[in-house]
């Protein structure tokens, strides 16, 4: 079967990061067979990914050369071949860890047609491929579905399905189930053994032992050389290196251990003592979990948290709860049922209660409850006595806690939320560490004693002047529950703190919370890891789906793993989740209403100008025959797009009421016309109020005709209009090809980045900085605190996107085909025809007596 | 002092950030980091070309920006509907970075999408935004110092303030019913000190960050 030449062959191949200081890959040599499937495995750091990178012809190596698909693309005396790599790279497929950074745009269809498009694939083959590849990847259903808003098991599979399309003789896949469930895991699995057996190469960088059982061959990447190694070992290492459950992200965690090794002539030292104290503190910790479980069945909620004696009325142990819960139900703004429903909780002081349960029970919501940063519908929550929110004496409403203590509340809960590192943004590491103990208002003294104090805790008190983005994944990780740390809360909650940690960093954290423990602080610690929750927590707490606490207080180290036990980003996995139901409605909908509507199908070259005319010229209305045309075509309009009222009504409702009151708001400045009354000293006129009418329908107009624009065109829609409209813009040298593509790509980032923002205000927010409150240098580094973070995420996703497009064989000024032809119809001559009469309409009548 | 020591080198790298961009370079083995190629290059996104990864970092900066503008501060009690959003600094920081073309990029189509909303709002936004970050990205081309950034940022806000000026005068008719006279009253006491207001928290900002921000544009290259 291996007949033919190599589709790899690399030899003496040099890689490294820092200009040859330290080399990532010393000296490879591989060559790959047709049919073969080799997995490539190795610690975190280990330069997997590089390897995987360089066979896929998406970065070049500093020295050795380099043959891919019988291209000398890199050679060891003239470097690399941009015409070769060019040529190679269009037969290999590569697929990434974060499914989403693959995804470009909105539609499934589309985004598999990106690849061919860009090979220039004829229409009716692109039309072939996306068939095969969607059927090749148990998609087929979804043609018309948002991958951005599918489950990471389905976008992940979007990924190949976009490789599978342009017909790779090579696929290189790195950790491409590292952010997945074990479900959607299997799928991606099951894909691939049947490219396995259709005969494609590949070439899969992995830690789970289990996906190596199909390989050809398994090779190990240590200390920088490659080595063959066979299954069983390969099992026991890769099982090693990451064990499942815990979201492997190598970018995040890369050289933990390279730092162990830095700091290791003076840290070691302190790291095995601390382990020293860590051990003697667990014979303590098990001597106090008799305890909380006795409470606990005394305050434990049974089934439901429906009718058992209510906490307060319990005879409580020696000292009351850190935090109490009560009945606490939440309810997403617009989503119809519950995250959380009825939960009741407590935590005692220097308690561990591990929190479990599948993705989107509400595990995260808790979590921002807990810390004031979300309010809940209903219920009690106490915080070290202060009274987060407890139920009002009538109605259903929940007296909710003011400002100040809401910001004692934050002194007292540490949020670490999920990636952490992602929240860094000082010049220095000493100075992000003191964030939160100068939002605090301590004196500069006190604050520089916490900062070294809890530096000299995590052992990284010789960062301290660095930048915190010139550091390792794991070193930024360290650096940022520092920040937490410094606040000395007293209720620490931790968001799934060891993802994408390999086995020494997740010891070292391991031991941080037990040290936690012995200090006397309560440890919430949200995790998919049952190992983890059953070795670490005095109690575990499941949360079921639908999000009614049950308080097992039985279950430690009783063994029965979570069903549906995932990895990685589990707020983004909840979100995807929610989606899914969404994807689903839309489903059963199918096929859109609005979408095949008269004004869905216009060809949005001539919508996009059309509505955007109306729109501006309805500002030129004054009178009501001017009102009258407008109106006629923004019904007309509104009927076509068969847009349903209630849908109509939820896009534009926020904005019709500021508008209502700007309109109202001319009624005090009109002075002409009978005056009808006064409100103080200013007369209100029939002139003023016919003038706020006419405002107001100006505004209406204007929104409605964007928001039908916004509900029939997807973005691949706008982003081809743009593209059409800039095009004579490309005589003069701009690049309009690429700026539609990066607009298109942005209104798909978009909502990711809303979402991130989010979190890291909240996380801020936990640090106690606030923009709205607070002298204006105060509210300044608060705004830095976000902003910094947040461009950070995005040139992160700019680099996984930058790869992804690579991997498509995206190129400047390339010849496209395109899979969605424009074709100006019938229905768009009418169409522009009755808009021109509009505008002529409304010209006419502002000039006619 | 250790500040501008800093800045020494931050100005070092992004002079040769600029190189990088303006003619870029086969792969050779200490080649210059440049923010929108990145080292280990292929050679594919050579010579004049758009490199996937500059598309992919002006694609993110304009979501940046399309996410910032939607965020609405009231930061100007006399005018509670005059709100502050912060979607010029992500203009800005992406002048610095990449040059006036891509704060071009970012202005108007940060923008593209209140078009659907309120269109002429959209284009009077597009236009004070590429009035102030062009004009400071063009000044700090030339002068890639601390003081290049603040005399940069301090011509763009003139040219800003003119721009936000002169289209309120012209726009703002349209949305209340007031005379461009009505308006032109308004200048001293409301659209002057908030557009000042507005634009000096926009520089203040981009000042506090740029310096992260372009140690992560290195790390990230």
């Amino acid at each position: 079967m291996t007949n033919g030449e190599a589709v790899a062959e690399l030899r003496n191949v040099h890689f490294s990061y820092d200009g040859g200081a330290h080399w990532t890959l010393n000296g490879i040599d591989l060559t790959i067979m047709p049919g073969e499937r080799i997995c490539l495995i190795g610690a975190n750091g280990s330069g997997k990914s590089t390897l995987s990178r360089l066979i896929a012809g998406l970065t070049a190596p500093d020295s050795g050369s380099i043959r891919l698909l019988g291209q000398q693309v890199f050679g060891a005396d003239n470097g690399a071949d941009a015409e070769a790599y060019r040529t190679a790279r269009r037969s290999i497929g590569a697929v990434f860890q974060k499914p989403e950074d693959q995804i470009v745009t909105t539609v499934l269809e589309d985004d598999v047609a990106f690849g061919p498009e860009n090979l220039a694939v004829a229409h009716d083959d692109i039309g072939t491929r996306i068939a095969h590849a969607l059927h090749a990847v148990g998609l087929d259903g979804l043609r018309q579905a948002d991958p951005t808003r599918m489950s990471g098991g389905q976008q992940q599979r979007t990924a190949i399905a976009g490789m599978l399309a342009m017909q790779p003789r090579l696929l290189v896949l790195d950790e491409p189930t590292a952010m997945l469930d074990e479900m959607a895991r299997a799928d991606v699995m099951s894909v691939l053994d049947d490219l396995q057996r259709h005969g494609t190469t590949i070439v899969h960088v992995t830690h789970r032992p289990e996906e190596t059982a199909h390989a050809t061959r398994i090779l190990k990447l240590e200390n920088s050389v490659l080595t063959q190694v066979d299954g069983m070992s390969a099992r026991v290492e890769a099982g090693s290196g990451d064990d499942a459950g815990s979201g492997a992200d190598a970018a995040t965690a890369d050289v933990w251990t390279e730092d162990v090794e830095a700091e290791s002539a003076t840290t070691d030292v302190a790291a095995e003592s601390v382990a020293a104290d860590v051990a003697a503190e667990s014979v303590v910790a098990e001597s106090v979990a008799a305890e909380p479980a006795a409470s606990a069945t005394a305050i434990g909620s049974s089934d439901d948290g429906a009718s058992v004696p209510s906490p307060s009325s319990a005879p409580l142990p020696s000292s009351a709860p850190l935090v109490s819960v009560e009945h606490l139900s939440y309810t997403y703004p617009g989503a119809s049922s519950p995250a959380l429903n009825d939960l009741s909780l407590t935590i005692d002081p220097g308690e561990i209660v591990a929190i479990m349960g599948p993705n989107g029970a509400g595990k995260s919501t808790l979590a921002r409850i807990l810390c004031a940063l979300a309010v809940p519908d209903a219920g009690t929550v106490t915080v070290d006595g202060i009274p987060v929110a407890r139920p009002r004496n009538h109605g259903t409403r929940i007296r909710y806690a003011n400002r100040r203590q809401r910001s004692l509340v934050h002194a007292t809960v540490g949020y670490i939320m999920q990636h952490p590192e992602r929240q860094l943004f000082a010049q220095t590491v000493a100075e992000d560490i003191a964030y939160g103990p100068r939002n605090q208002g301590l004196d500069d003294h006190e604050v520089t004693q916490r900062t070294e104090d809890v530096m000299r805790l995590l052992h990284i008190s010789h960062l301290a002047g660095r930048s915190p983005f010139a550091l390792s994944g794991g070193q930024q990780r360290l650096v940022a529950i520092a920040g937490v740390l410094a606040c000395q809360p007293k209720l620490v909650i931790m968001d799934e703190p060891a993802a994408g940690l390999d086995a020494n960093a997740r010891h070292r954290l391991h031991a941080l919370i037990r040290h936690l423990r012995g200090q006397g602080v309560a440890v919430m610690l949200i995790t998919h890891d049952s190992d983890e929750a059953r070795m670490l927590a005095d109690r575990i707490v499941r949360i079921p789906a639908g999000g009614a606490g049950v308080d097992s207080v039985g279950s430690v180290g009783s063994g029965d793993s979570v069903g549906s036990a995932d990895s990685g980003d589990s707020k983004k996995s909840e979100a995807a989740a929610q989606r899914d139901t969404r994807i689903d409605d839309t489903h059963r909908r199918a096929p859109d209403r609005t979408a095949a509507s008269l004004i869905g199908r216009l060809d949005p070259r001539v919508k996009l100008p059309a509505f955007l005319l109306v729109m501006m010229c309805a500002f030129a209305i004054t009178n009501v025959r001017q009102l009258a045309v407008g109106a006629c075509t923004v019904i007309g309009v509104l009927i076509a797009s068969r847009i349903g009222a209630g849908r109509l009504w939820r896009s534009i409702r926020v904005f019709l009421v500021l508008f209502v009151f700007m309109g109202l708001a001319n009624v005090f400045f009109v002075r002409a016309g009978t005056t009808l009354a006064t409100i103080g000293s200013i007369p209100i006129t029939d002139d003023g109020l016919a003038i706020s009418a006419l405002y107001i329908c100006r505004f209406t107009m204007v929104i409605v005709m964007g928001a039908v624009f916004l509900a029939t065109t997807t973005p691949t829609a706008i982003t081809d209009a743009v593209d059409a409209l800039f095009s004579p813009l490309r005589r003069f040298g701009v690049h309009t090809q690429e700026v539609a593509l990066v607009f298109s790509l942005a209104l798909r980032f978009m909502p990711t980045l809303a979402t991130e923002t989010r979190a890291i205000m909240d996380a801020q927010s936990a640090r106690g900085g606030s923009i709205e409150t607070g002298t204006p240098t105060r509210r300044l580094r608060a705004m830095a605190a976000i902003i910094v973070p947040v461009f950070a995420g995005a040139l992160r996703h700019a680099d996984d996107l930058g790869l992804a497009l690579d991997a498509r064989c995206y190129e400047e000024g390339i010849h496209r085909t395109h899979w969605r032809v424009l074709r100006i119809e019938s229905r768009d001559i009418v169409f522009m025809m009755a808009i021109a009469l509009t505008l002529a309409g409304i010209i006419a009548f502002a000039f006619l007596p | 002092m250790s500040q501008s020591s800093a800045m020494q080198s931050h100005t070092d790298s992004d002079r040769s950030t600029a190189a990088a961009t303006e003619t870029p370079t086969a792969h050779t083995a200490n080649r210059p980091t440049d923010h929108a190629v990145g080292a280990h290059s292929t050679g594919v996104a050579d010579h004049g070309r758009w490199s996937t990864r500059r598309i992919a970092m002006y694609a993110l900066f304009v979501a940046l920006a399309m996410a910032a503008s939607l965020i609405e501060l009231p930061i100007f009690p006399a005018a509670p509907w005059l709100k502050y959003d912060p979607s010029g600094i992500v203009c800005l920081v992406a002048g610095f970075a990449f040059g006036p073309y891509a704060a071009a990029i970012v202005s108007i189509l940060g923008f593209l999408p209140h078009v659907f909303t309120s269109p002429w709002g959209a284009l009077m936004g597009m236009l004070v935004a590429l009035a102030i970050s062009v004009p400071a990205s063009l000044v700090y081309r030339r002068k890639r110092t601390r003081r290049g950034a603040m005399t940069g940022m301090a011509l763009g806000m003139v040219i800003a303030l003119v721009v936000a000026l002169i289209s309120n005068l012209l726009v703002t008719p349209l949305y209340a019913h007031m005379t461009v006279a009505q308006v032109a009253a308004m200048i001293v006491p409301i659209l002057l000190p908030f557009n000042l207001l507005k634009f000096a928290i926009h520089a203040v900002v981009t000042f506090l960050i740029y310096k992260p921000i372009t140690t992560l544009l290195d790390h990230a290259a």
